[in-house]
């Protein structure tokens, strides 16, 4: 038996989404707030149902492509008006019909990076260990089944009464996560 | 030689190579030639204008101990060469026996039809007194002002503004432009096989076009246009263009405009990736696809010229208006703190060209011979519709042929 | 299609021919696919075809190597025909990539089902493409290691690349496009390289899938960012699948040669980019889903689907001909004029001719449902498609180029030993990386197949 401090919290099983969202709706309303799911493929709704809603990605996004289409455009200007003007064929020297491809493509990789190391970032991957990797069902996680954990950091954690909900919830198990 | 009615009897022709092609490689039908009791045997080449009936053998080919550079090129005529018949002798067709064998020549111009576009304007005299802007009424010339760009606002040109024209009155097609150029610019020598694939490196090539009006471009498919035409001459140095198609496609700036109206080719910023040329309508650069230089011969490092680069694999080179003499003339006109006169400054082409058919000077010199050459109604930039503004103008010929002469 | 039957959208007809095939589970689905990589012994078919492509490699090898040495003559390029099998080249291997990317993220923006099965593979047959393509920008310089002048970098003579030409939008279009391909491929890997992580047995296969995977767990807080960041991502890869390829027909559009410069090419290199690509995917897919028996996850409809795209694209680089043709005859203008005489009676006639049988007449047949069911039928058809569509661009590039402004400097081209060998030998890169992909990587995406028997699972219900 583990004590109180060493765990990070109790993981119930589930095998279908449906019984996962509806786990999960159920302990937010027992007045968990420290929860986690796990599934193998996004479930529609479980977000919701956890309370997520925070989403810092498109904002990071959005500004990403900002520095990348405004920074490259002023840098072609910087480089062709300013620091190293060239009569190339007779053309304006701002020739800025000229560089709308590369601001564009610019634009879009400074998005697509900030969206995907944002998104990692925010995510805090790479982790490459987390204590649910300690249950060793956890790897059906991957495959086809679906987990709920309510941490031990809940104030309303209690290791008997919260493994009791999930069975009560059909959980097929509930495992104690060890921390470490 | 033959003439393309005699070719047609005997029954010899060309054929375009795939590779190469017009600007490279010629097939052409090999034929035995039977005089004097002994044979040559030399590939037929067909020459709009050469004499009907006649076949030219040049003498001075076909040696066997020459070097490196002269012996197994070409056919030896003296073969049938006799001490009766020095220059010319006469014989049946039954002389010139096709012996159903091709052999590659290497031709940089087979294609000598204009179809229809204006590239070397020519005109009669009468032509001329009706008319003497005829030149510039092909195509609708661009008008200087309509433009997006702020264009002259922006590239004063106010310095010296190097131009040059070219007379086509005057111009022979005697190519010595294009030795002297070669000599003055360190320009390679490719070799045949080099030749035939198209990579010939002559920065100013002399453009041969017949003023017959044929419906066919091949001189061996025979049309009696061809019998007697008139011959014209063009040579085609880079154009410097002031709106360069050229420098706006390259990639790393290689190519830039100078204040003084010079298209600079900055070798060592040159990646080669040929956009260039392929943006040039007048094809006038030319690019090292191999390393065309001899690096290792010392004595041909004393042929070069030490005030030109010599060019490495991989880059891009055209002619530079003489770059480095326009750059000689300018430091020696700055130590006597006076302007460049007029004639000071003269290109390779135009020091050696017999006729004096080129002109360089200072278009910014009402009184330079360019600027008065360019004032001429008979001056005309080369493809003047794409906008190109082309320094380098030419002045269109004006044939006054002896009537006499015409009707013979 | 008789007055009885049922139209072919209707739900009767979707049952019948269905997405996904019937009593599939999310387990079912994970072991199949990942069985493939990780328990089902690699067949010897799979050694002879990577043998032969990994010789072919050589052959590449040998090809770059002796250019550098030698030099950029020993292809047929001459003057005036400064370009010739390395761009024919650079441009069919990008317009191959295109269909990748709109399958992951065109299709995932409107929705569409069928991509599930095959957005994997297609998007990493665009990564191939892209790399394949990106050797010859490179290699096709005459002074290749000098390349790096035309990415913006601080250099000591504090010159920049020169932003007006197209070849530096390239430059950027085809870097963002790898490497937007790259990141939105790998973001969708990442799921699946943790499925890979807990169930490989052996050892070093955990580790390598557990540090690719960086400790993905599935968590939902973690799914709803990550699915935030894939839509943004297909949202951007979108606008790429169009502008990439415009940007790479501004090579020719933006030049002044007759032929090039025509403002139907940004629309119909897309066009055509998208129509090559489906070819690639259907050359790809039908021996794919053969020999590992994927057919319930790649059925018919998806084949019929990719033809039905093939059809319509096809039909719009057709109309792109059309435009092309009438447009130099209606302007009168008299180099544009000689070039379509050129097409038609020149010496690469044959060539153009060719092109018209392969992209427009041949294609025709896809009309007829039969054709688009009978699985040999597509496979060769995505073959001519494709052959079609790389004689697109050699009678693009190597027409206009003989014969342009003046005609004095007008040449012919022919490909030489080296070229072919540089062209056959990246077609043999590409084989390669794909049967590697097939190895080591999950060939149709897991995570997004246990979300597709989710979903048609809650359609039967």
């Amino acid at each position: 038996m583990l004590h109180r401090s060493h765990i990070h919290g109790v993981m119930g099983e589930f095998a279908t989404p449906e019984e996962l969202i509806h786990a999960a709706k159920k302990v937010r309303e027992a007045g968990y707030r420290h929860l986690d799911a796990y599934a193998p493929f996004p479930v529609e709704g479980l977000s919701e149902a956890l309370g997520i809603k925070r989403n810092l990605v498109p904002v990071l996004t959005l500004l990403g492509g900002l520095t990348g289409g405004v920074g490259g455009f002023f840098f072609q200007y910087w480089v062709a008006a300013i620091t190293y003007p060239m009569n190339i064929g007779g053309r304006p020297l701002n020739s800025w019909p000229a560089f709308v491809p590369v601001t564009f493509e610019l634009t879009v990789l400074g998005a697509a990076l900030s969206a995907v190391f944002g998104m990692l970032a925010l995510n805090g991957l790479p982790q490459p260990h987390h204590p649910v990797f300690n249950v060793e069902r956890f790897s059906h996680a991957t495959t086809d089944r679906f987990f709920l954990c309510i941490e031990a950091r809940d104030p309303k954690f209690h290791l008997e009464e919260t493994a009791r909900l999930l069975h009560s919830l059909h959980a097929h198990h509930v495992n104690e996560v060890a921390d470490d | 030689m033959v003439s393309p009615k005699t070719a047609q009897k005997l029954g010899v022709g060309h054929n375009v190579a795939g590779s190469g092609g017009e600007h490279g490689k010629i097939y052409s039908d090999v034929a035995e030639i039977s005089l004097a009791n002994s044979k040559v045997t030399a590939a037929m080449w067909i020459l709009p204008g050469q004499a009907e009936g006649t076949v030219v053998l040049p003498l001075g080919y076909g040696r066997t101990r020459a070097g490196y550079t002269g012996s197994n090129k070409g056919f030896n005529a003296y073969a049938v060469r006799t001490s009766n018949a020095l220059w010319a002798t006469g014989a049946s067709s039954s002389a010139i026996r096709k012996t159903g064998d091709d052999y590659p020549l290497a031709c940089t111009q087979y294609h000598f039809n204009m179809e229809g576009r204006q590239i070397l304007a020519t005109g009669t005299l009468e032509e001329y007194r009706k008319n003497p802007n005829f030149a510039n009424e092909h195509a609708e010339l661009p008008p200087k002002e309509l433009s997006l760009y702020k264009g002259e606002a922006e590239f004063p040109y106010n310095r010296d503004k190097w131009a040059m024209a070219i007379d086509l009155n005057q111009c022979n097609g005697c190519s010595a432009c294009v030795v002297a150029c070669q000599s003055e610019n360190n320009i390679p020598v490719v070799g045949k096989d080099q030749v035939m694939r198209g990579r010939e490196m002559h920065w100013i090539r002399v453009d041969r076009y017949y003023s017959a009006q044929s419906p066919t471009n091949d001189p061996s498919s025979y049309s009696a246009a061809l019998d007697n035409p008139e011959t014209f001459f063009q040579p085609v140095p880079c154009q410097q263009c002031e709106n360069a198609p050229c420098e706006q496609v390259c990639p790393v700036g290689a190519t830039a405009h100078s204040a003084e109206g010079l298209n600079d080719m900055v070798y060592n910023r040159c990646v080669g990736t040929r956009y260039c040329s392929n943006n040039c309508p007048y094809k006038v650069r030319r690019f090292n696809f191999l390393r065309f230089q001899d690096w290792e011969t010392p004595q041909l490092k004393l042929m070069r010229n030490p005030e030109v680069t010599v060019r490495s694999r991989g880059v891009m080179e055209k002619c530079t208006y003489c770059v480095q003499r326009i750059n000689t003339g300018r430091i020696e006109a700055e130590k006597q703190n006076r302007p460049i006169r007029d004639g000071e400054i003269v290109t390779a082409c135009e020091a050696v060209c017999p006729t004096q058919a080129i002109v360089f000077g200072n278009a910014n010199d009402p009184n330079s011979r360019v600027a008065k050459l360019r004032a001429q109604q008979r001056n005309y930039s080369l493809l003047g519709e794409l906008n190109a503004r082309p320094r380098t103008t030419y002045l269109a010929a004006v044939r006054n042929p002896n009537p006499e002469l015409e009707n013979s | 299609m008789s007055a009885g039957q049922p139209p072919l959208d209707s739900p009767e007809i979707r049952r019948l021919t269905p997405v996904l095939g019937p009593g599939h589970t999310y387990a079912s689905v994970t072991d199949k696919i990942s069985a493939i990589v990780l328990t089902r012994p690699t067949s010897l078919g799979w050694f002879i075809g990577f043998g032969i492509a990994f010789s072919v490699v050589g052959m590449l090898t040998v090809a770059l190597a002796w250019l550098i040495i030698k030099g950029v003559g020993i292809w047929g390029i001459s003057i005036p025909i400064g370009w010739g099998f390395a761009i024919v080249n650079f441009v069919w291997w990008i317009g191959i990539g295109h269909a990748g990317t709109l399958i992951s993220a065109i299709l995932f923006l409107l929705n569409q089902k069928w991509r599930t099965s095959i957005n994997r593979f297609a998007e990493a047959m665009t990564l191939f493409a892209v790399a394949c393509a990106g050797i010859f920008p490179l290699i096709h310089t005459g002074r290749p290691w000098m390349a790096y002048y035309m990415f913006p970098y601080p250099s000591t003579m504090g010159i920049w690349p020169q932003f007006r030409s197209p070849l530096i939008w390239d430059v950027f279009a085809v870097s963002t496009y790898g490497t937007v391909s790259l990141l939105f491929w790998y973001v969708g890997l990442i799921p699946d390289l943790a499925t890979l992580r807990d169930r490989a047995i052996e050892r070093p296969a955990k580790i390598i899938y557990g540090m690719l995977s960086m400790g993905w767990r599935g968590s939902a807080r973690h799914w709803h960012r990550y699915q935030s960041s894939y839509l943004l991502l297909a949202g951007l890869a979108t606008p790429l699948v169009l502008s990439v390829h415009t940007v790479v027909s501004f090579d020719f559009a933006v030049a002044i040669v007759p032929g090039w410069h025509t403002t139907i090419f940004p629309p119909y290199f897309v066009a055509g980019a998208i129509y090559s690509g489906f070819a690639m995917v259907l050359t790809i897919a039908i021996p794919l889903r053969k020999v590992y028996g994927l057919q319930d996850f790649i059925t018919m409809r998806h084949l019929d689907n990719m033809a039905k795209v093939m059809l319509a694209t096809g039909l719009i680089v057709a109309y792109g001909y059309f435009v092309e043709f009438f447009m130099s005859l209606y302007s009168g203008n008299k180099f544009d004029l000689y070039l379509v005489k050129m097409r038609l009676h020149g010496p690469y006639a044959p060539y153009y001719f060719a092109l018209i049988v392969c992209n427009i007449l041949i294609p025709q047949l896809l009309w007829f449902y039969k054709m688009r069911h009978n699985v040999v039928v597509l496979f060769l058809m995505s073959i001519v498609v494709n052959i079609g569509m790389w004689l697109e661009r050699f009678v693009i590039i190597v027409i206009s180029l003989t014969r342009d402004f003046v005609p004095s400097a007008w040449g012919r081209y022919s490909p030489t030993f080296w070229d072919w060998a540089t062209f056959i030998g990246t077609i043999g890169l590409f084989v390669m990386l794909i049967f590697l992909f097939v190895r080591v990587l999950p060939a149709i995406s897991i995570a997004e197949m246990r979300e597709l028997v989710a979903e048609t699972s809650e359609e039967d219900k």
